[in-house]
């Protein structure tokens, strides 16, 4: 939350940082410019309308003729039929823009997401990320659509309108240019105060889900300590507050509309007294007076959308802001020119330059901290993995089991000193080229949505059906494809939930071995699965690290007991080190005590399964 | 709350929107009695105008309305009129500040109705939810419910506050306008009126057509935003295969298809939008045409023209709204039943006229068995054993035992059916006494603790009778917490979950067993409660329990020997069958399970 904060923080980006948002825009130029042509176009025909009943009533009715009246009618029809047209098109390309831009807009910052390092993902939280990409954007492209268009509409509107004013009788149009500034003036006032009561009610409703939230995943902690009564109450207060506040706000809101209106009424008013006045002394004609009579009632409306408008693009400048800066984020761990040159980068890679991987990896004299903290939790740390070792690390939840996985894998760069991969600094051959080679199997499994097939391919595009069933039977997940309806092709779900996390891990499991990574990566599950799922998922394992250099983030003993090679973190540092027997001789161990308070647990539910 | 009666069942969908609106109905009328004044007062300007353009500006002689009368006769007559025209202005002015005023209570009766219906709407969902029994909750996602408490409550809201509110308006408007347009000139009025029935029905069937689209591309936005959510969740795994370029192609594919699907939207809703435009200018047209020549033939005057306009563009909107107004309503009723759904599910109920007994006695279980649903396998199977008042029962059990089942019964999360045995505390059955009286007397500490977003201390003592900051501490040192607590900057007032700290699971239990010491109740059940905490605090918390138990019946669960060796009787849980109970000195000579387990703890940890 905090950093998420901070991220907030404004840094004011010059003319509400448009000119960074220009390129996005150009390839559109041409629609944007038709389409505010056109949009002004059909705000001109707007304010001309009424000059046709003015027409009718001054040559037609005044002289009591019809003579005229079907060229009257023909050019009446064709200027709304023109108007149709330029309307229509003028809305759909607004339309498209907006869509437009805000496509290109998602691309590119989901795209820049996926060359970012991890220290970003690991300071701002998904929900926050995913809004950058989901809603910024949609924020955005509407400003340079609808947003740009309610300016170009209302705005034109109200200059054709006192243009003709101005044409017809100078007098008038000025006592109607009186009332703009007043209109402004309360449209702002009005919207300055509505948008903060408005901001207060909504967080007092999000409060307000957040306590049906409590209520329903607390029912039962609520339940056994007999605190309904207490929660319901408290949750009455809440709801009391918010409806006060709605209130309120309604006050405020309420006073807004009835002003604009009357102010509308005060123009028609100043126009039947000071027109009726000049038309009593022959100065215009009644149908002159009509037209002013029309203005009145319709130039208010325009002049409080043009300031909502403005009010609106104040409030896309947060948006725009944390968009450029998502933009502008640079990832840490990047590959240099030569790299990229030699071994191609993230979406265009040089595979005919990549080199075998065999899976020695050593850490030489490695001091490390994260990039948001200042405290070491490595220091001159010096390991030798040699291919085909398998290394176990164990430790607390949270105690920062995952800092050696992600130094091997270059999510983060050594502080200091050297990660080598087969002798060589990583920091020598891509990212990609690295990755390619690594099996990741993750403590709560990820799989996409899609097919069963796509999610296993995921490590390698070019697997054959035979393959796949070959890796399946290996991790003996091929019961979980037989009861499926569509065998490989059956969906798995949003994030694999039409599976159960048992057979999820399975599937990670066989999609790894697919990949045929030499190093694996293994990030155990602490969450209990029945005995059955549990038996399976070991045996996996011992299949999976089979002739692989691999590092495992372990829970479960069996291993433990086994790995060539267990670390012991406490409080994110490394304290013991050794195999299963070494560390077991030591009875004060901190791995001793570990090792005991799972055992107990363990021996347990083996026992009682006799 | 036990006193007020909870049966509310509602038979259709109308009695429980009634049942909602209880308290809000009548400021909803007044709210539409206001609009109405609204409407009605609007309609009268261009009648002002008609009559200054007609009377007082050119010279014909129109029909006046007695309320038209009433104004000219009270403000100087005919004659004065013409020389100040101020006059007019003034009445236009003192008109438009009436309806302002009623504008205004339209709006503010409105908004205090709709806000007492929603508060009303959450306060009764929030108090009846918690009142169904947990099997409820177990049956139901939580996201579901809340999207049921959230947007479907506010589905209703707008239905009954904006919706039904405005069809009336637009009624009224339509019906007032066409009046006034009827006294002016009848066959004018029909050729107005002609375009309503097009207009209705056009944007009826268009706003029926376009719901299918926007649901499905909301379906669509659904799934772009799943594959967004599903990269950056799964960053490691993408980053690890190295299939970066895989996602982008998947995410710029869907996007396109995406961005396609709205263009296509767009096009028809502006296609719509215009055309619908394009009709009602037509109709405007049509006016001014046939109005000037009606005039030319005499049968109109020309302020009668103005006026005529004038109410047309005044009834061209509501026409206009009413077919898509008539098209959201129907959203309206699934959203009421998705929440009659919820108010006709069983709240959870106790016999007539519960006790209230002492429960510090005996406890028995005899022949229990259970099951969470009906053919499913049994979780306890005929389980029988008795705890006397005052002592400790330790519970040793593995993952699926039923060991937590048999606390759920006893404190009446579940209700134990008929003929499946009883648990009987004294000689009283549990299922005749007053379930508040039961579980405030039995502390149980849940395996998953809870915290609610609040301060530690409210936290701590929010099961108390208003508890002294002493108490709460009392507990907080008894569970070892103190420590902890004190060494945080806001010390007891830190604030719990998203706002605040997150808690570490011993910590998390370790609250949980404050927040029941505080009551200090006669029946305390500790479930797993100690299975995050280390040895050592795990034994220092033990033996505050002993110091301060009193005569407190006590159960203790867990898979750790260590934490029941010293109760009073042990009873081994195994696939629902209590298979062996007795002292921790009986059970090690019977050789048999716990010996075992014992065995490979104790011992056979310090072999390897």
């Amino acid at each position: 939350m905090s950093i998420n904060d901070s991220n907030n923080k404004q840094t004011k980006l010059p003319f509400l940082g448009i000119p960074k948002l220009l390129p996005f825009v150009r390839p559109y130029r041409k629609q944007i410019i038709t389409m505010m042509i056109l949009g002004a176009m059909v705000s001109m025909i707007d304010s001309f309308v009424p000059l046709f009943n003015r027409y009718a009533i001054n040559n037609f009715i005044a002289k009591g003729t019809t003579k005229g009246m079907h060229i009257f009618a023909l050019v009446y029809a064709l200027t709304l039929l023109a108007k149709l047209i330029m309307d229509f098109t003028s809305a759909y390309l607004v339309g498209k823009t907006e869509m437009s831009v805000d496509k290109d807009l998602r691309n590119a910052s989901f795209n820049h997401l996926q060359e970012l390092s991890f220290s970003y993902f690991n300071q701002n939280n998904v929900g926050y990320i995913h809004a950058r990409v989901m809603s910024d954007t949609g924020k955005i492209g509407m400003m340079f659509s609808w947003r740009m268009m309610d300016i170009i509409w209302n705005g034109s509107y109200i200059i054709f309108v006192f243009a003709v004013m101005m044409a017809i009788n100078i007098r008038l149009a000025l006592y109607m240019l009186m009332l703009v500034p007043i209109a402004a003036f309360l449209v702002m006032y009005f919207q300055k105060h509505l948008i903060v009561l408005n901001r207060h009610i909504r967080e007092l409703n999000s409060k307000i889900t957040g306590n049906f939230n409590e209520g329903i995943t607390g029912a039962k902690a609520i339940k056994t300590l007999v605190v309904e009564g207490k929660i319901t109450s408290d949750f009455e207060e809440d709801t009391e507050n918010y409806r006060k506040n709605a209130v309120n706000a309604t006050h405020f809101s309420a006073l807004f509309t009835s002003s604009v209106t009357m102010l509308s009424s005060c123009a028609l008013a100043l126009i039947l007294w000071r027109g009726g006045k000049i038309t009593m002394d022959g100065v215009i004609e009644i149908g002159t007076l009509s037209v002013f009579l029309s203005y009145a009632l319709g130039i208010l409306e325009p002049i409080q959308n043009i300031v909502v408008t403005i009010s609106d693009l104040i409030a896309i400048q947060v948006n725009i802001e944390r968009f450029i800066r998502l933009m502008e984020t640079t990832s840490d761990v990047a590959d240099s020119v030569e790299v990229i040159e030699k071994y191609g980068g993230t979406f265009d890679p040089k595979k005919e330059n990549w080199e075998k991987l065999i899976g020695d990896v050593e850490f030489k004299d490695v001091s490390f901290h994260y990039p948001d903290g200042t405290e070491y939790v490595l220091e001159h740390f010096n390991l030798k993995v040699p291919q085909g070792t398998n290394v176990a690390i164990v430790g607390e939840t949270g105690a920062g089991k995952s800092t050696l996985v992600n130094l091997v894998c270059r999510f983060y760069e050594p502080t200091s000193g050297q990660v080598l991969i087969d002798g060589k600094d990583a920091r020598e051959r891509s990212q990609l080229w690295l990755h390619s080679n690594i099996g990741y199997v993750l403590q709560t499994p990820h799989l996409f949505s899609g097919s069963v097939r796509d999610n296993l391919k995921y490590g390698n595009p070019d697997a054959t059906d035979e393959q796949i069933m070959d890796a399946l039977k290996l991790v003996s997940a091929d019961g979980i494809i037989e009861k499926m309806p569509d065998g490989l092709d059956s969906d798995v779900g949003e994030g694999g939930d039409a599976l159960s996390t048992g057979e999820k891990q399975l599937l990670s499991f066989a999609r790894a071995i697919l990949a045929d990574p030499r190093i694996l990566v293994l990030d155990e599950a602490t969450s209990s699965i029945d005995t059955v799922t549990e038996k399976a998922i070991q045996d996996a394992i011992s299949v999976v690290i089979k002739g692989r250099t691999s590092f495992m983030i372990a829970h479960r003993l069996s291993t433990v007991v086994d790995a060539d090679m267990i670390l012991v973190v406490k409080d994110g540092k490394i304290i013991e080190r050794g195999t299963h027997k070494e560390l077991m001789k030591n009875k004060k161990g901190y791995y001793h005590q570990l090792f005991s308070r799972q055992f107990e647990e363990m021996s347990l539910n083996e026992a009682s399964n006799f | 709350m036990n006193t007020k009666n909870n049966n509310i069942r509602f038979s259709n969908r109308s009695s429980m929107v009634l049942f909602f609106m209880k308290g809000s109905i009548f400021l909803f009328v007044m709210g539409i009695i206001c609009s109405l004044a609204v409407a009605f007062l609007d309609m009268i300007n261009p009648k002002i105008i008609q009559y200054t353009v007609d009377y007082l500006i050119g010279d014909t002689a129109s029909k006046m309305p007695f309320y038209m009368e009433f104004i000219v006769s009270h403000t100087g007559g005919k004659e004065y009129l013409r020389g100040h025209l101020f006059v007019i202005a003034a009445v236009v002015i003192a008109i438009a500040l009436i309806c302002a005023l009623f504008r205004y209570l339209n709006k503010l009766f409105n908004s205090m109705a709709s806000e007492k219906l929603i508060k009303r709407m959450r306060d009764t969902l929030f108090e009846h939810i918690l009142k169904l029994p947990f099997s409820w909750h177990g049956e139901h996602h939580t996201g579901d419910i809340i999207q049921r408490c959230t947007s479907d409550v506010e589905t209703i809201k707008v239905f009954l506050s904006e919706q039904l509110t405005s069809l009336f308006r637009i009624a009224i408007m339509i019906v007032l306008g066409m009046y006034f347009m009827f006294q002016i000139h009848t066959g004018l009025t029909l050729i107005s009126a002609a375009f309503i029935p097009v207009l209705v029905l056009y944007s009826l069937f268009f706003h029926n057509k376009i719901g299918e689209s926007f649901r499905h591309a909301d379906e669509e936005e659904g799934k772009l935003s799943a594959i967004a959510q599903e990269n950056l969740t799964g960053v490691r795994v993408v980053r690890a295969f190295g299939r970066e370029s895989y996602e982008r192609s998947r995410f710029e594919s869907k996007n396109k298809d995406y961005t396609r699907m709205w263009i296509h939207l767009m096009m028809l809703l502006s296609a719509f939008w215009t055309s619908n435009d394009f009709i009602s200018s037509m109709q405007g047209m049509l006016v001014v045409i046939f109005g000037s020549v009606f005039c030319v033939r005499g049968e109109l005057t020309v302020g009668e023209l103005i006026a005529f306009v004038s109410y047309n563009a005044m009834i061209s909107w509501p026409v206009r709204m009413l077919g898509r107004v008539i098209s959201e309503m129907s959203k309206a009723g699934v959203s009421v039943d998705r929440l009659r759904e919820i108010m006709n599910s069983e709240p959870e109920k106790d016999i007539e006229n519960p006790k209230c007994p002492d429960l510090k006695s005996d406890i028995t279980f005899s022949n229990v068995s259970f099951s969470y649903e009906e053919d499913a396998s049994l979780i306890l199977k005929d389980v029988s054993f008795k705890i006397k008042a005052g002592s400790t029962l330790g519970i040793l059990g593995g993952t699926g035992s039923g060991k937590s089942t048999l606390m759920y019964l006893l404190d009446r999360l579940y209700e134990l059916p008929d003929e499946a045995g009883s648990i009987k505390i004294g000689d009283v059955d549990i299922k005749e006494i007053d379930r508040f009286y039961l579980r405030r007397n039995i502390g149980l500490v849940l395996q998953e603790p809870f915290l609610f977003s609040r301060t530690l201390s409210e936290n701590i003592g929010i099961a108390g009778k208003d508890p002294e900051m002493k108490d709460i501490r009392r507990a907080a040192k008894m569970a070892s917490l103190d420590d902890t607590i004190s060494s945080f900057d806001a010390g007891y007032e830190t604030f719990v979950g998203e706002r605040g700290v997150t808690l570490s699971g011993g910590q998390k239990q370790r609250t949980a067993i404050a927040q029941m010491l505080v009551s200090d109740p006669p029946i305390m059940i500790f479930d797993d409660s100690l299975s995050a905490v280390d040895t050592e605090t795990d034994a220092k918390i033990r033996a505050e329990l002993n110091k301060h138990a009193g005569d407190s019946t006590t159960i203790i669960i867990s898979h750790r020997i260590t934490t029941l060796m010293r109760a009073d009787n042990i009873i081994v849980l195994s696939h629902g069958k209590v298979v062996e109970s007795g002292t921790h000195a009986e059970l090690l000579e019977k050789n048999g399970l716990y010996r075992k387990i014992y065995d490979i703890q104790v011992q056979g940890g310090e072999e390897e």
